[in-house]
């Protein structure tokens, strides 16, 4: 990737997006009858199915992590053999999915209110189905929707995204050719209304001065994420609504 | 009670604590209600209580688990001298999409005589008991109290597997073959089955 560019001098990106865009989002709720509450989530090429089961009483593998005060979450992360260029078995507990399940997990226990399902497990299972980038913020997007459609109660929603730095300008919702570039990856996880961050993560070396800047341009990722999934929440809740005045 | 018509989704501040009292679906922060479910804002006015309750009614489905002091129905699946074990099939009259494993315990079966109650007398398996929770238990099932007049069996099947009428608070009678047997026999009541 020596010599690329990540900005064109007329100040876009290699897919054609300004610094400050997001990529395009598409999402639907409930495409699982089983589950307790399913999602799938695009966020340009990246895709997204997500599953929630729960919350129930703790199975038998997971009965050392029960808290008697506190529910727990279980978070299951795996790749599609077709999600990436390169055709490849992947086994669940590869060790990327293991991070990326321990982090999906520490955020969602930190944004679910436990206290309400003491002694439960709540399952998140993650599938990708393909994989253009940003795999962290599209699993956690697809998990809040999966959620909320599952009726599991939490402080507010977790909206994430990623953020980039090149050349002293922030790229923001970065896909794989700009993941691959080498520059420093930083991801979060905010609770938009309550204006919290709940997880972040620096993958790569920047300078202190540009955190901040980083910060900035992910949290408004998250604000403008949140704007897309507050909208289809919002007009999937009208259309329910009908159905709830009659029953 | 009154619905209103407007929608919330998790995190929305709802409105002052102060106004109302946060209900199920909410969460108070800061002097506010906010919501945690998406859902249907309802305020309703509690008995006893000069504040009206506010509370969100989900629109999909509703996740629910046992609590410390919650009517719950459930399915008898195993009998031992000191115990029997059931499955929780549901809470508040909520039906639970899977069911939590509970005991109940001899000594919680009734409120009079407690110790002369057979278990093998109280339950068989199958029998679908109205209980009441008594506590979260250890880390493998809920405790469950019979010891009121309104808790115990509701449906019970005789040996031909005839569903069995109520003589008494200690015996069912299979309608077709006549045969009694002992049951610890709930005398249902409206507000403990709103079905």
């Amino acid at each position: 990737m020596a010599g690329m560019e990540l900005v064109s001098d007329q100040g876009y990106r290699i897919d054609g997006r300004k610094p400050s865009e997001l990529r395009r989002i598409r999402c639907n709720m409930g495409v699982f009858t089983q589950a307790d509450g399913s999602a799938y989530i695009e966020q340009g090429n990246t895709k997204v199915l997500a599953a929630i089961y729960g919350p129930h009483e703790a199975s038998n593998n997971m009965r050392n992590r029960v808290c008697l005060d506190r529910g727990f979450v279980n978070c299951e992360f795996s790749q599609a053999t077709f999600s990436s260029a390169e055709r490849k078995k992947r086994s669940r507990g590869d060790r990327k999915g293991r991070d990326i399940s321990a982090h999906i997990k520490q955020t969602f226990e930190a944004a679910i209110r436990t206290s309400l399902y003491p002694r439960s497990q709540i399952d998140i299972y993650l599938q990708v189905l393909h994989s253009d980038g940003s795999l962290y913020c599209a699993c956690v997007n697809a998990a809040t929707l999966a959620l909320i459609d599952a009726g599991i109660a939490m402080k507010d929603y977790v909206c994430a995204c990623s953020a980039s730095l090149t050349k002293g300008s922030s790229l923001i919702d970065i896909n794989h050719v700009e993941e691959l570039a080498g520059c420093a990856e930083f991801s979060a996880s905010i609770l938009p209304k309550l204006d919290q961050i709940i997880y972040s993560e620096l993958n790569g070396r920047i300078h202190q001065d540009e955190l901040g800047l980083l910060v900035d341009a992910v949290s408004t990722g998250c604000r403008d994420i949140f704007a897309v999934i507050d909208q289809f929440v919002r007009s999937r809740l009208a259309e329910t609504a009908s159905y709830f005045t009659h029953s | 009670v009154m619905c209103d018509q407007t929608m919330c989704i998790p995190g929305e501040r709802l409105c002052s604590s102060e106004q109302y009292q946060a209900g199920r679906g909410t969460y108070v922060r800061h002097g506010s209600v906010f919501a945690t479910l998406a859902g249907r804002v309802e305020r309703r006015k509690e008995s006893g209580d000069n504040l009206l309750l506010i509370h969100v009614q989900s629109v999909h489905s509703q996740q629910l688990v046992p609590e410390i002091g919650a009517i719950v129905i459930c399915k008898i699946t195993q009998l031992s001298s000191s115990y029997a074990k059931c499955k929780i099939l549901s809470v508040r009259g909520s039906y639970l999409n899977t069911s939590f494993r509970g005991m109940i315990r001899k000594e919680d079966v009734r409120s009079t005589n407690r110790d002369k109650v057979e278990i093998y007398k109280s339950f068989r398996p199958g029998d679908v008991v109205v209980a009441k929770v008594l506590s979260l238990g250890d880390a493998s099932c809920y405790l469950l109290s019979t010891a009121e007049n309104e808790l115990g069996v509701v449906i019970a099947l005789s040996e031909n597997g005839d569903a069995m009428i109520p003589l008494s608070h200690d015996q069912m009678q299979c309608p077709k073959s006549l045969i009694k047997e002992n049951r610890k026999v709930a005398r249902p009541q409206s507000d403990y089955l709103s079905f």
